[in-house]
């Protein structure tokens, strides 16, 4: 097969592309509704077609920053904003590690676990997103 | 988007064919330009320019519409 050169194919197939992923995740979709109907929201977690999905959602959440960094008004400082997250991640994630430890049968080595693990998931987007607004700055700054 | 790709590739006697060979795109990308039915990209339309000898503003220019919108 030759590789394609002309730009109005590549851009044809891109779009035939999406369509196919429209499809596969409404498949997916399909088939985990079914097995949480049938099966429960446990049954539902073991299929391997959740990894799937979660894994798709959130490589499309990550790529969709892109987009809204692009898209969001100029006017709030990115190290203002980072800040701001921060200070409420650590808020979260001490309310909910101080609430784990203190429930019947949960130590406070597992609050701290609990919290430790909320406050790293949620601090990999907030320096994703910093690093995007710093760079857009960056470019906007050249212009 | 009309344009005027046609009376330029008659005019140095290019068929959709050749053309579309010398700025390597499909015979059909070519006819569906002609046609004002597919807007190609910057890149695409000087290579155009190129193979048919002439500048952006003669291929491609078109005068503002006056209608209001």
């Amino acid at each position: 097969m030759k590789k394609i050169t002309d730009e109005r194919l590549v851009l044809q197939n891109l779009k035939n592309i999406r369509i196919a992923y429209i499809i596969q995740t409404i498949g997916i979709l399909g088939i985990l509704g079914y097995d949480l109907v049938t099966k429960g929201l446990d049954g539902m977690r073991e299929n391997p077609l959740w990894f799937v999905f979660m894994i798709t959602t959130v490589i499309s959440a990550y790529l969709s920053m892109n987009i809204s960094a692009d898209q969001e008004s100029n006017k709030t400082n990115p190290q203002k904003s980072l800040t701001i997250s921060l200070v409420v991640l650590i808020l979260i994630s001490t309310v909910v590690g101080f609430f784990v430890s203190i429930t019947d049968g949960f130590t406070i080595v597992n609050g701290g676990i609990f919290g430790g693990i909320l406050f790293i998931c949620g601090l990999i987007p907030i320096i994703y997103i910093y690093n995007l607004r710093i760079k857009r700055q960056d470019e906007n700054i050249e212009e | 988007m009309e344009n005027k790709v046609k009376i330029a590739r008659t005019q140095v006697n290019l068929t959709q064919q050749q053309l579309a060979d010398k700025v390597g795109v499909t015979r059909q990308t070519i006819s569906l330009i002609e046609k004002g039915k597919y807007n190609p990209t910057l890149k695409l339309c000087l290579d155009i320019c190129y193979a048919v000898n002439k500048t952006l503003d003669e291929v491609f220019w078109l005068e503002r519409e006056n209608d209001d919108k």
